[in-house]
C-alpha cells in the first residue's frame, strides 16, 4: 500500500517536472520548490546525527576530549558570514580549509600532471600513441599566445583546433547519451513501477 | 529542386521543439514497452573491473569497496551498475563494503543492496557491510585513514556497530586488503581516490560515472591510474551481461560461476526478451534454469531505447542540416 502511494506521489511530481517541456507553469514551480525544501529538510537532521553528534557532542560531553572545543569554535565562526560587521571572522575557518587544499597539491601534481606527461612521452609505436603525441603537441602550441598564429605555425595550431573540436564533440555526444539515459530512467519508472506495464 | 520540397525543408527548419520532444519520447517508450534483443559488446574498461573483482572470488582476505558519491538525480545511469556489481559479489562470494558521502546517497545504498541480495544467502556484517553516510567534509581524513586502518578511520557502520567487531573485517585492515575501490559519481570524484588512495597507498581505483563525465576521466584511464571505468548506462549493460555469462553461470563443471574468458564473452549473447537466462552460442540457444529478472537486465533494456533515441537524434541532425544548407542556397540565388 505504502509503495503504491509513494509511486503515485513520485509519478505526479515527475509529470509536474516534465510539464516544463510544454511551458513554465505552477505545477513545475511547485515540484521544484518541494524538491529544494525536502532536500534541506532531509539533510539537516542527517547532518546533525552524523556530524554534530559523533564529531562534536560525543567527544566533548561524553568522552571529555576538551581539545575538540577549539576546532568546534573555529568552525562555528562561519556563522558570522551573515553579519555585516563581523563577517571577517569567517575568514579563519576558510584559512584552515585552504590549508587542506594545499595538502592535496603534491598528490594532484603527481596524478594529473606527472603521470599524464609520462604517458605522453612513449615511443611512437602505434597509431593511438602517435595521435596522442600529435594532439598534445599541437594543442599546447595553440595555447602558446606569444607568437601570432600565422603561416606554418598557424597551420600547426589549426590541427590543434581540430583535435579540440573532436574532443568537444565526444564530450557532447556523451552528454546527449547521459540526458537520454536520465529520461529512460524516468520512463522506466513511469511505465514499470507506476503503471506496471513493464515486468 | 521542386518548390514543394523546399517548402517542406523550410517548414522543418521551423518545427516546434515540442514535436521533437514527443518523437524522442516515443522513440524511448516503444522500445521499453516492446523490448527486442540487441547484442551488447563488452569493452575493456568494463571487463577489467569484472576481472579484478572476480579474482577475489571466495577469498576471505580481500574485499571490494563501493563508494557512493551521488544522489537520486544520476540514479538511472549509476544504479544499474551498482546492482550489477553487488550481484557479482554476492554470486561469487566476494566481501563487499559500501560507503556514501552525500546525505541523499544513504537510502540509495540500502536500496541497491536490498535489490541485489534478494535470493542470495548473505548477511550484513558477514558478507557485506554498509559503512553508511560519512560527511563529505571528512572524505579526505577518512580516505587517508583507511590506508592505515579502516576500523579506526570509519569506526561505525550504518547500524552503529563498531566495525572492528564485525566478522567481515577479519583479515581486512587497509587498502592492501581492500584491493579495488569503485567510486560511483556524477562528477570527477574518482580523481580524489586516485590522488590519495592510489598515489599514496597504491590502491586500485575504478570509476562508475555518468556519460557526461566520461571524457573528463578518460586521461586517467589511458594512463592506467583508473583500472577500469563503467561509462554510463552502456557500462552498466556490459557488466550485467558479464555477470550473466560468467558469475551467474551454473553447470556441473562450474557450479558457482565460471572464469572470465575473452572468447566466451565475444561469442555469447544473452537474449533479454526471455525470462530465463539463455545463452546464444554459435546460433544455438541454451536455456538455463536461472531467472533473468527485470532488475538484472534493466540497463540492457534501457540501452535498446538509447540506441533508438540516438538514431532519431542523428536523423534530426541530418535533416536539419540538409534543410539549413538548401534554404541558404535558395536565399543566395534570390539575392
Amino acid at each position: 500500500m505504502f509503495e503504491t502511494i509513494s509511486n503515485f506521489v513520485a509519478a505526479f511530481l515527475t509529470l509536474c517536472i516534465f510539464s516544463f517541456l510544454y511551458k513554465d507553469n505552477p505545477f513545475y514551480k511547485f515540484a521544484e520548490a518541494l524538491l529544494v525544501g525536502v532536500s534541506m529538510g532531509y539533510a539537516i537532521p542527517l547532518l546533525f546525527e552524523n556530524v554534530f553528534m559523533p564529531y562534536v557532542y560525543t567527544p566533548i560531553f561524553l568522552d571529555h576530549k576538551f581539545i575538540i572545543i577549539i576546532p568546534a569554535l573555529i568552525g562555528s565562526l562561519y556563522i558570522f558570514r551573515f553579519t555585516k560587521n563581523l563577517s571577517w571572522l569567517a575568514r579563519y575557518p576558510i584559512t584552515f580549509s585552504m590549508g587542506i587544499v594545499g595538502m592535496g597539491i603534491p598528490m594532484s601534481l603527481h596524478s594529473s600532471v606527472l603521470v599524464q606527461m609520462r604517458s605522453a612521452m612513449l615511443p611512437l609505436a602505434s597509431i593511438n600513441i602517435t595521435l596522442i603525441f600529435i594532439g598534445t603537441v599541437t594543442i599546447l602550441l595553440y595555447f602558446f599566445f606569444s607568437k601570432a598564429h600565422k603561416g606554418i605555425y598557424g597551420k600547426v595550431t589549426n590541427v590543434g583546433i581540430w583535435f579540440m573540436m573532436i574532443g568537444f564533440g565526444a564530450s557532447f555526444g556523451y552528454t546527449v547519451m547521459a540526458r537520454i539515459s536520465l529520461l529512460i530512467g524516468r520512463i522506466q519508472f513511469l511505465l514499470g513501477d507506476w503503471l506496471g506495464l513493464i515486468k | 529542386m521542386k518548390k514543394s520540397t523546399l517548402k517542406l525543408l523550410d517548414k522543418m527548419q521551423k518545427v516546434d521543439r515540442r514535436i521533437i520532444y514527443i518523437i524522442v519520447a516515443f522513440s524511448i517508450i516503444i522500445p521499453l514497452l516492446i523490448p527486442f534483443n540487441s547484442k551488447t559488446y563488452v569493452t575493456e574498461p568494463t571487463s577489467n573491473i569484472y576481472q579484478k573483482v572476480d579474482s577475489f572470488a571466495g577469498d576471505d582476505t580481500k574485499a571490494v569497496l563501493m563508494s557512493f558519491t551521488h544522489n537520486a538525480s544520476t540514479m538511472p545511469e549509476l544504479f544499474p551498475m551498482e546492482v550489477a556489481l553487488l550481484r557479482h559479489c554476492f554470486e561469487r562470494d566476494i566481501k563487499v563494503l559500501t560507503i556514501c558521502w552525500l546525505p541523499a546517497a544513504a537510502p540509495l545504498v540500502d536500496y541497491a543492496i536490498n535489490q541485489a541480495k534478494e535470493g542470495y544467502d548473505v548477511q550484513s556484517g558477514v558478507d557485506y557491510c554498509n559503512f553508511g553516510y560519512k560527511p563529505y567534509a571528512l572524505r579526505l581524513p577518512i580516505m587517508l585513514g583507511m590506508g592505515d586502518d579502516i576500523a579506526k578511520a570509519v569506526e561505525t557502520d550504518s547500524q552503529g556497530r563498531k566495525i572492528e567487531n564485525l566478522e567481515i573485517m577479519n583479515n581486512i585492515k587497509n587498502y592492501d586488503d581492500m584491493n579495488i575501490i569503485v567510486d560511483f559519481a556524477g562528477n570527477s570524484s574518482a580523481i580524489q581516490w586516485i590522488m590519495y588512495a592510489r598515489a599514496k597507498f597504491g590502491a586500485n581505483i575504478a570509476a562508475g560515472i555518468t556519460a557526461v563525465m566520461v571524457a573528463d576521466n578518460y586521461p586517467y584511464l589511458q594512463t592506467g591510474q583508473l583500472l577500469g571505468m563503467f561509462r554510463g548506462l552502456k557500462g552498466a549493460a556490459e557488466y550485467e551481461k558479464l555477470v550473466d555469462v560468467f558469475a551467474a553461470y551454473e553447470s556441473d563443471k562450474f557450479p558457482n560461476g565460471r572464469p572470465f574468458s575473452k572468447e566466451i564473452i565475444n561469442d555469447t549473447w544473452v537474449p533479454i526478451t526471455r525470462d530465463k537466462v539463455t545463452y546464444e552460442v554459435d546460433g544455438k540457444m541454451i536455456e538455463t534454469d536461472a531467472d533473468l529478472q527485470y532488475k538484472f537486465k534493466k540497463a540492457r533494456i534501457g540501452m535498446n531505447a538509447q540506441s533508438v533515441a540516438h538514431v532519431m537524434i542523428i536523423v534530426f541532425i541530418i535533416l536539419g542540416n540538409i534543410g539549413f544548407f538548401l534554404t541558404k542556397k535558395k536565399k543566395k540565388k534570390i539575392v
